[in-house]
């Protein structure tokens, strides 16, 4: 995953790594939203297989994979808990007022199968393409300026806030402070009025000296665009394989 | 409220991305309008929306458990119509990075988090065209606005996860669960609120400015 504006060697030497950005984003996100669209019960393992594949194309390794798998979030358990019990009519299993039904069994597997196979890709995608990489994508496919120019000045300031924010976390601490009950929201709220002030005066310089650079007075060109045969095999690739799965899940 | 990849139905995932196109595309339009060259405000505007990146880390303590904070009431208050790109480039982060929310409901979140900070924005603005130039009036007006988009997001959060999702439940039952969901959100609503009041006042003191990003 992109990690300080890094991917590792041999993600960048990958099939996924070498594939020009522009044709990647697209092809990946179309397979990422037909995964979304799918229902039938009976394409799960295509999902699965297709995105195991997908990340045998990345270079990452099973560690990263892993690593990267944080536990699903709380809307995530918040429907493992309600759609087995209060979705459906056939009862499975039933103790007192608490009935297991099928059809929510059956919900929920899709939901689960669905977001581990949308999330490896999404892993491979991003561990396989800069920051820089994708705005110039996002920008290929017409997503505004406004967006990608903040998008890239975003992350340029994020390691950064984070790392001042810990360090005010820490001289508080050193100072005696212990967030261990709601009396700490006065001083978490003056760290972070102080955090947005100190933004904001390194905001104003950084603008005064990206004016004396040129920003804002020219329209920047987009990178030449170079790709290779292999990029738009890989490009029908996905295509194709998107086709199949709507199909087989509207049609057939 | 960041719904994840895999549980929302595909209109419900094409019409969160219509939406959010049609928000941008007339925040652009008001952005615009509000400031002669927008590119002069995008590194400040960049600047806070890592800020607030960082800031959504802070965990509250509520004993025995803790809650993070959402801060798109804070986001509205301070960016104005720019909170709603700012929110969508957030959460774009937020899944590539450390993969919380999702790509293909990308648009819903930033229509969940974005339009109660809209709204928000609106609701401090009343201090402009009231005149009111109190720090109390600012706090209250603070408070109400971070706590209305905390609501309005637990609220619009539980109706897509009970309308937009495969299965479904019987009328009882949802109507059951949007009160639960919205009910566990309050705390966190009144501590957002408290929190944004604290920064509001902060921010008034320190450096006033902060408080008149929208260029008005």
């Amino acid at each position: 995953m992109i990690d300080k504006g890094y991917i590792n060697k041999t993600a960048a030497q990958s099939i996924l790594g070498r594939w020009e950005a522009r044709l990647k984003l697209p092809g990946l996100m179309l397979l990422i939203f037909t995964f979304a669209f799918i229902r039938d019960l009976r394409l799960l393992p295509f999902l699965v297989l297709a995105a195991a594949l997908t990340y045998s194309f990345s270079g990452l390794s099973l560690k990263h994979l892993i690593k990267r798998m944080r536990m699903p979030g709380f809307f995530l358990v918040a429907i493992a808990l309600i759609l087995p019990f209060w979705s459906g009519q056939t009862i499975l299993w039933q103790l007192g007022p608490l009935a297991l039904r099928l059809e929510g069994l059956l919900a929920l597997l899709v939901i689960t199968v669905k977001f581990f196979s949308i999330l490896i890709l999404v892993i491979a995608l991003f561990g396989t393409t800069t920051l820089p990489q994708m705005a110039i994508a996002l920008r290929a496919i017409r997503i505004p300026w406004l967006i990608t120019d903040l998008l890239l000045f975003t992350y340029r300031y994020i390691y950064q806030l984070l790392s001042d924010l810990n360090r005010m976390r820490i001289a508080a601490r050193l100072r005696g402070f212990r967030a261990n009950s709601f009396n700490a929201i006065k001083p978490l709220a003056f760290i972070t009025g102080t955090m947005l002030v100190s933004s904001h005066n390194q905001s104003e310089r950084v603008f005064q000296a990206m004016t004396l650079r040129g920003y804002g007075n020219t329209k920047q060109p987009l990178p030449i665009f170079s790709p290779i045969p292999a990029d738009f095999i890989l490009l029908a690739v996905y295509i194709l394989l998107s086709a199949l799965l709507i199909l087989f899940q509207f049609i057939i | 409220m960041h719904l994840p990849d895999g549980i929302i139905t595909a209109p419900a995932i094409i019409g969160g991305y219509a939406a959010a196109a049609g928000i941008t595309a007339f925040s652009m339009y008001k952005i615009k309008k509000q400031h002669i060259n927008p590119r002069n405000i995008i590194p400040r505007a960049a600047l806070l929306t890592a800020a607030f990146f960082a800031a959504s880390l802070i965990h509250i303590p509520i004993p025995p458990v803790s809650v993070h904070l959402v801060l798109s009431g804070l986001m509205g208050v301070m960016l104005g119509w720019f909170s709603f790109p700012a929110i969508i480039v957030g959460l774009l982060l937020q899944a590539v990075m450390f993969q919380h929310g999702g790509l293909t409901t990308l648009g819903i979140n930033a229509c969940i988090m974005g339009v109660p900070a809209i709204l928000a924005y609106y609701i401090f603005y009343i201090r402009k065209k009231s005149g009111q130039k109190k720090p109390l009036t600012h706090a209250l007006l603070a408070f109400g606005a971070s706590f209305i988009a905390v609501v309005l997001g637990a609220l619009m959060a539980a109706l897509l996860i009970i309308f937009a999702t495969p299965a479904y439940l019987d009328a009882a039952a949802e109507r059951n669960a949007v009160i639960a969901l919205s009910i566990a959100h309050l705390p966190v609503a009144i501590i957002e609120g408290v929190f944004t009041a604290i920064v509001v006042l902060f921010l008034l003191k320190v450096k006033p400015a902060l408080l008149e990003c929208d260029g008005q």
